[in-house]
């Protein structure tokens, strides 16, 4: 037996700010949220504004909390109020945590190897937090969560792999509440890597324009609430969209860069792609990325011309942006508006139908988040009106 | 809940050796691959762990371009050459790899070369940090080395739940054959030594100065490994249509989360007997059917107390009649292939019909001596049922259970 999958509530923290209010304003008006970095000029990228921990967090295990923990539970807390949820009213062993991040705690590694580096030795309180699954731990011991959990990490398509295994859990019956989504910082060390690697826009970012120079980086968090359609009917949720399982595929690449061929991606993407209103890409304006998306997607919608939305222009680049990326498909779906890409020029790649200059309204009954990743991952989420 | 799947093919590199059949032959042999830590450069309280030598992971190039093989991280080329055992093991050729999936847990990735890459740039040696040295970082690398070296392109995940990554990787694989996701699907578990694990370990004082002593009334800690183990898994139907050997069925699995404290266990084992209740349920396998634990066993004092509790409570008055042992105690706590590496140990333990020992284990806890701990040495005995479990930081807890193929 198979559940459907509604998605109840979003939580984000973006370069916008914290919550989805201010994530959903910006990108419908056409901002970006990238700007200056602390710490010297020629740093850009896009980062949520500083977080309060108390605003967030309940527990005396919070207070050693890492940031990319933080904003897990942040956006997970905030999730949870917009569906209507209750921590307390859960059923620990029947709520289940669909987590990922792409890089983990940067931060205090950075720290740790600093220390590691200058004295010889570990740092015994920061430790725990160096674990790929910290953000799970302490999301579990803050809304006593005790169900299915995980924590995945997929490259650029992370996130979109952590609401991809959310489903799972949600349409397997494993469990009756499922926070699925995922989280990344961006810190100075990673920047200067990709800066001085020649890997940056040396101005704007301009996903799946021919004249794109590079990605501009950026962090941010999106959580999603899962419950199984029927379960959310009965308690009368708000319902953005049905989220459609979908179990990915791989496709021949070199290990550490994109797929070239975008053939066995347009096979791979086709039937989730033919008939959807919408695609939101992962293109960051990395031209060996967008290249071979756009012409995947061309491929793949046929004759059809679908309209598509790239958020990672205002939301900069980083592994989890696609959880973000199923945020802007369900609101898409629940408000009929396409948000604009950013930074677009001229032509788009690959002729395809690239939403530009401002946000467009139409109903959306199908969207699709590619969810490609270097390595060739693929981990597409097909989203539909509920 | 899905019906058992079978496990075919199974590929293992650890401190025993470079392959499966070397892994057995220490098994048996109740050797102990812990020794002095040469991987870098370390002094703290501890320098003992049990090491894959580099050369003994193997060089790639016949089946990666020589820029791509000249960047695998030391995690990456240990998964490849299990998986790669693995596949030749279960007789998977080209067209059955294509569809494949492939499960990967992992903690560390290629983080040994990201740390020697950062401290030449902090120390000035490079005038930059490279990115090209950070190409290898990211924990899902090895999957992708794995899919793109054997064309295996089916759905494809990494996983990251501290020490029981591995083990929850093969329970995702289980699930996506059961589940119709893929016909075949290669779980891994892979992780190597490096600074950062072996500095905070021992940072926490969980590191035993001797090579590590599960269960022993004097252990003082974990002894670090390194390693890699891959699990061909498949529906019993296709292995048999296909002319597979079954080496094992994996009946079930069970999975919990403490939400109790970032690194100790639930002091009652709540989360441990969580997982193992369920993973019993799952495989419609009562507790007095089960003949063999490989346990967690990590030799920490905590841990070893929790899970004989643990134990305790759910087999009861017949736990006597249960083997336990700890595979740590010979190839280390190799962390995220932990999970892996001790569930293909236990396949071999049901082959052979053999109790991997406890080895180091030399004076038991007195409130202990009713357990059969399968101290020092290693001996015959036909098993059909048995269980692993691996527990992580953070309170992530997954247990599998196994049998031999006859138990259908």
């Amino acid at each position: 037996m198979s559940h459907a999958v509604a998605i109840t509530g979003i939580g984000v923290l973006s370069g916008f700010g914290i919550g989805t209010e201010p994530f959903w304003e910006g990108l419908v008006a056409g901002r970006s949220a990238i700007g200056a970095l602390p710490g010297g000029p020629g740093r850009r990228g896009a980062v949520v504004p500083p977080i309060e921990l108390r605003a967030f967090a309940r527990t005396p295990a919070a207070r050693r909390i890492d940031r990319v923990s933080l904003l897990t539970l942040a956006a997970s807390r905030l999730a949870l109020a917009d569906a209507g949820l209750a921590p307390e009213s859960f059923e620990p062993a029947r709520t289940a945590l669909a987590l990922g991040s792409a890089f983990g705690n940067v931060a205090e590694t950075v720290d740790f190897l600093d220390r590691l580096i200058a004295r010889g030795a570990g740092n015994a309180f920061v430790f725990p937090n160096l674990v790929m699954n910290a953000p799970l731990s302490y999301a579990s011991i803050e809304l006593v969560i005790r169900g299915p959990s995980l924590m995945v990490t997929e490259q650029e398509a992370t996130g979109e792999a952590a609401v991809l295994a959310g489903a799972e859990l949600i349409a397997g019956g494993a469990a009756d509440v499922c926070l699925a989504g995922a989280a990344d910082e961006l810190h100075a060390v990673l920047h200067d890597i990709l800066r001085d690697g020649g890997a940056l826009a040396a101005e704007t970012p301009r996903p799946l324009d021919a004249a794109a120079d590079g990605p501009c980086p950026g962090e941010g968090a999106a959580l999603l609430v899962l419950e199984p359609m029927a379960r959310a009917r009965a308690r009368g949720a708000r319902v953005y969209a049905r989220l459609v399982p979908h179990a990915g595929f791989g496709v021949p690449a070199p290990v550490h860069g994109w797929p070239q061929d975008p053939g066995p991606i347009a096979d791979g993407l086709r039937s989730l792609v033919a008939d959807a209103d919408l695609v939101v890409a992962g293109a960051s304006g990395a031209p060996a990325r967008d290249r071979v998306e756009a012409a995947a997607l061309a491929r793949a919608r046929g004759e059809r011309r679908v309209p598509v939305t790239a958020p990672r222009g205002a939301l900069g680049d980083f592994g989890s942006a696609g959880a973000l990326g199923v945020a802007v498909a369900a609101l898409a779906i629940a408000n009929g508006i396409v948000p604009p890409t950013t930074g677009l020029l001229g032509t788009p790649r690959a002729g395809l139908d690239v939403v530009g200059g401002g946000a467009r309204r139409q109903p959306i009954g199908a969207a699709v988040v590619d969810g490609l990743a270097r390595g060739g991952i693929c981990r597409p989420v097909r989203l539909e009106a509920a | 809940m899905p019906a058992a799947v079978a496990i075919t093919g199974l590929g293992a590199i650890t401190g025993l050796g470079g392959d499966v059949a070397a892994l057995a032959t220490g098994l048996r042999e109740g050797r102990c691959a812990i020794a002095r830590l040469t991987a870098f450069p370390y002094r703290g309280r501890c320098d003992l762990a049990a090491q894959v030598p580099d050369a003994e992971a193997g060089s790639h190039g016949d089946r990666l371009p020589p820029a791509t093989e000249r960047r695998l991280s030391h995690a990456d080329r240990m998964a490849l050459a299990a998986a790669t055992e693995a596949c030749r093991d279960a007789g998977l050729d080209a067209p059955s790899r294509c569809t494949a999936a492939v499960y990967v847990g992992a903690t560390t990735g290629g983080m040994r070369e990201t740390e020697e890459a950062y401290r030449r740039f902090r120390g000035g040696q490079d005038a930059r940090f490279r990115l090209s040295r950070l190409l290898g970082t990211p924990l899902s690398t090895a999957a992708t080395v794995v899919s793109q070296a054997l064309g295996l392109f089916g759905p494809r995940s990494t996983l990251s739940t501290a020490c029981s990554s591995s083990a929850l990787a093969l329970a995702a694989a289980a699930e996506a054959v059961a589940g119709g996701r893929a016909p075949v699907a290669l779980a891994i578990g892979t992780d190597q030594l490096c600074r950062v694990t072996y500095a905070g370990f021992d940072a926490l004082q969980a590191l035993d100065p001797s090579p590590c002593r599960p269960f022993d009334r004097e252990r003082m800690g974990l002894s670090l490994g390194e390693g890699a183990a891959a699990l061909v898994v498949e529906n019993v139907d296709h292995a048999r249509a296909r002319g597979a050997r079954l080496r094992a069925l994996l009946l079930g699995h069970g999975s919990s989360n403490d939400a109790h404290h970032v690194t100790a266990p639930h002091p009652d084992g709540a989360g441990a007997r969580v997982a193992l209740e369920a993973a019993l349920a799952a495989a419609r396998v009562p507790p007095a059917a089960v003949d063999y634990v490989n346990a967690h066993g990590s030799g920490t004092r905590q841990n070893d107390a929790v899970e004989v509790g643990v134990l305790r409570t759910v087999f009861g008055a017949r736990l006597g009649r249960v083997a336990v042992s700890s595979s740590k105690s010979q190839v280390g706590h190799c962390l995220g292939a932990a999970g892996a590496i001790e569930a293909l140990i236990t396949v071999i333990a049901l082959e052979q019909g053999f109790l991997p020992p406890t080895v180091n284990l030399r004076h038991p806890e007195p409130t202990w001596d009713d357990l059969d701990l399968v101290a020092t040495a290693g001996r015959r005995a036909p098993i059909a049922v048995a269980v692993s479990s691996s527990y992580g930081f953070g309170g992530h807890n997954v247990t599998l259970v196994l049998a031999r193929p006859d138990a259908l």
